[in-house]
């Protein structure tokens, strides 16, 4: 009988034991101890970023022999969550991949200040400020990430207008869509379904719309949502919308990738596209070619503003405050940096690299006008808003479209949230 | 959630059981105290020990994480992070019309319960009728139950785009197009709708099963009665069935409550306008999307209460139903 008892004891700690290994299981993976250096992104898994990763971890081993690196790439859309969950536990990897903008500036407790670190890399690499709060820098940007207005000069062509002079005025715009229209195409591809159609109409028109000033006081924080200027951004929008000028069923297509197979497919002839990921010049350039592929500045709406480029930094790394050593680690995300390593980034997974030294004539005419425009641009007008804002601006903006709100009610909401995020 | 809400479905047909059991401990104990000495304290733990693997495992991975979660939930984001926050959380949460969308969502999840049950309920009495070709309907309603949810979710997402070939075949018969998942007042119906074909095979199976100990001698006295069809499903096969249906209506709720996610995500990511928004789209968005973990956790307490709420009143349907039979 006593042996029974025992018995049971045995298997109700084994079982407890394996209950409790189970549960500990997946943190194997994270946290980096003395002599390797763990590293978190989306990226490293797809076949298209490998010469990049190949590069950079060669170039790491030169300066650190001894220290292994491990990348591990997480699924993208659960990413934030597990790093989320990483943060809360004070316990993770040692370098990890971010989105510029709210996506880091809302982590940057967990984060080390690199400026002292990367401060040699300040003038090669472009789109720090998506990666800077409060003055200080938490991430060295691999890509850059901007909204050009794309355009088919294929659709141009059949509509009887000069593909190679786009419009510079919106009502000389408004007139090349009138032509375009007769000639059977949309004139945007706009996919608004995640909510994200708002926030790229917002940036890629923003500059010929809000005077330099005020596009200056919007980054800075400074927003003034009453301005006419800003409400004039979503009246376009839903004269856009209510004219006709978009696809129809804008609210239920996804701009990921929906809106931009509408653009690829030659369906509309205007999409706001990105520079680096997808939904970008390589993209378009396998389906519409690459001398068919044109990029335009933003239309002037305002009239003495001089629209320019929106453009951050796309994605970068950044080092978490728990790494042993913030020097060794701060040394991986140099040469994950590094010109070789972005080169190879560039050509292979189709995106503008933060490194503006970088020869992108092979690109095609789209990507040197992009590239051209890097120098003047300017950031992002939505990259500026806080995460929690940007998802309301996304409802809000279906409503506009479907017509359940008006300019001044989205205008005013917005307001709020901007003022209490 | 559901694993516990599933259990008490079998509990009334095990107490029936131990009532029969009552009379054989008392004969067991006869033998026992014959045998009482040196062994009965480790015969007397042995239970305890047995049970207590399930017991720990549950304390452990489910209550304690439970309580840490809800006792996160009474603390602050961001700047606030790990500070005590009282009720803050709740009072924002309750505040965000977001929210208030995903809860009335629930409540419209509720309402649409009965015809959720009711379709595979008469698809059943149609294939236990025998209309022709009901053996090839029997396997053809079961199939979408295979299908992930991303999968069907990807094909609906084709079906009903704008420019999708539902909207084409209304427009040649002159209906003009509905933008299904953009238009706020029915893309939440459609998804219901979706969820309700992805599922229904599963409680078509059930029902079946449940026709296969209907006595066929009432539906021949019923038919030589002169009766309808409408009066045999009213008056012969609905009272015949009560506990099978009581059964599909538990375990479509908690399929309806928990099992959205994917359908949601894949088919209008809780728009348009926020329409389509349920708690549990709500917590990931702010968790994941938003960084708000401690509201995230305000937000999963609120949605554990109200699947307590639904869960006890459905082991209060099931013990009734069981009852009456």
């Amino acid at each position: 009988m006593k042996q029974r008892a025992v018995w049971s004891a045995v298997l109700v700690l084994g079982l407890a034991m394996a209950g409790c290994g189970s549960a500990a299981g997946p943190g194997s993976s994270s946290g980096g101890s003395e002599g390797k250096l763990v590293v978190w992104d989306w990226k490293s898994g797809e076949p298209s970023a490998a010469p990049y990763i190949e590069k950079a971890k060669a170039d790491f081993a030169s300066k650190h022999p001894d220290v292994a690196v491990e990348f591990v790439a997480q699924p993208f859309d659960q990413y934030y969550t597990l790093l989320g969950a990483a943060i809360q536990s004070g316990k993770g990897p040692d370098v990890m991949l971010f989105n510029g903008g709210g996506q880091i500036r809302d982590r940057v407790d967990a984060l080390v200040p690199l400026d002292d670190y990367l401060a040699e890399d300040k003038q090669r690499l472009a789109g720090w400020d998506a990666f800077t709060k409060d003055g200080k820098i938490y991430a060295g940007p691999v890509t850059l990430q901007g909204h050009p207005i794309y355009y088919n000069k294929t659709l141009y062509e059949k509509a009887g207008l000069d593909p190679e002079s786009p419009a510079t005025t919106w009502s000389e715009f408004l007139a090349d869509c009138a032509a375009i229209a007769k000639a059977g195409a949309k004139c945007f591809a706009l996919g608004n379904k995640e909510g994200v159609g708002i926030q790229f109409w917002l940036s890629a028109l923003g500059s010929g719309i809000l005077t330099a000033a005020e596009y200056d006081d919007w980054i800075a924080g400074k927003r003034d949502w009453n301005s006419p200027a800003v409400k004039r951004v979503f009246q376009l929008w839903k004269e856009a919308g209510d004219a006709g000028l978009n696809n129809d069923g804008a609210n239920s297509t996804a701009m990921f990738n929906d809106a931009f197979a509408l653009f690829q497919s030659g369906k509309a002839a205007h999409v706001i596209g990105l520079m680096s990921d997808v939904g970008h010049w390589k993209d378009f350039n396998e389906f519409l070619t690459a001398d068919k592929l044109g990029v335009m500045s933003a239309p002037v709406v305002t009239a003495g503003t001089t629209p320019s480029l929106p453009y951050d930094g796309g994605i970068g790394y950044a080092v978490a405050k728990w790494t042993k050593d913030p020097k060794v680690a701060a040394d991986l995300v140099r040469s994950l940096t590094s010109t070789d390593a972005l080169k190879a980034f560039y050509a292979d997974a189709g995106a503008i690299a933060a490194d503006t030294t970088i020869d992108v004539s092979a690109g095609g005419p789209a990507a040197a006008t992009i590239v051209a425009e890097i120098k003047g641009g300017k950031p992002a007008l939505h990259v500026a808003l806080s995460s929690k804002t940007l998802d309301l601006m996304g409802r809000l903006s279906q409503q506009l479209l479907s017509g359940s709100a008006t300019v001044d009610e989205v205008v005013k909401q917005l307001a709020a949230s901007d003022k209490a995020g | 959630m559901p694993i516990g809400n599933a259990q008490p479905s079998v509990r009334p047909a095990q107490a029936g059981r131990t009532d029969g059991a009552v009379t054989i401990p008392s004969a067991h104990r006869g033998g026992r105290s014959r045998r009482a000495g040196g062994g009965s304290r480790a015969e007397r733990l042995a239970p305890y020990v047995l049970v207590a693997p399930a017991i720990l495992i549950i304390v452990l991975l489910r209550l304690y994480p439970l309580l840490l979660g809800v006792n996160f939930s009474f603390t602050g984001d961001g700047a606030r992070n790990g500070t005590t926050v009282g009720l803050d959380n709740y009072l924002e949460l309750f505040d965000d019309p977001l929210f208030r969308t995903a809860l009335g969502n629930v409540g419209l999840l509720v309402l649409l319960l009965p015809v959720a049950v009711a379709i595979p309920g008469l698809l059943a009495t149609f294939i236990y009728l025998r209309v022709p070709g009901h053996r090839i309907y029997r396997s053809v309603y079961f199939f979408p139950a295979v299908l992930s949810p991303v999968i069907v979710g990807a094909i609906f997402n084709l079906l009903l785009a704008f420019d999708g070939p539902l909207n084409a075949a209304l427009g040649s018969v002159g209906i003009g197009s509905v933008d299904w998942l953009g238009d706020p007042d029915i893309a939440m119906f459609v998804v219901v709708g979706v969820h309700i074909w992805a599922t229904f095979g599963m409680a078509l199976v059930v029902f079946l099963a449940g026709f296969a100990t209907l006595d066929s001698a009432l539906l021949d006295a019923a038919r030589v009665d002169g009766a309808s069809l409408f009066q045999v499903i009213r008056h012969v096969i609905i009272p015949g069935l009560s506990r099978t249906i009581a059964f599909v209506f538990v375990t479509t709720m908690v399929g309806m409550l928990t099992s959205m996610f994917g359908l949601l995500y894949v088919m209008t990511s809780g728009g348009p306008e926020g329409s389509t928004y349920l708690p549990e789209y709500y917590i990931w968005i702010q968790q994941g999307q938003m960084n708000r973990p401690a509201l995230a956790s305000a937000a999963s307490t609120a949605l554990f209460v109200i699947m307590l709420v639904v869960g006890l009143l459905q082991v209060k349907l099931l013990r009734r139903a069981g009852r009456e039979d």
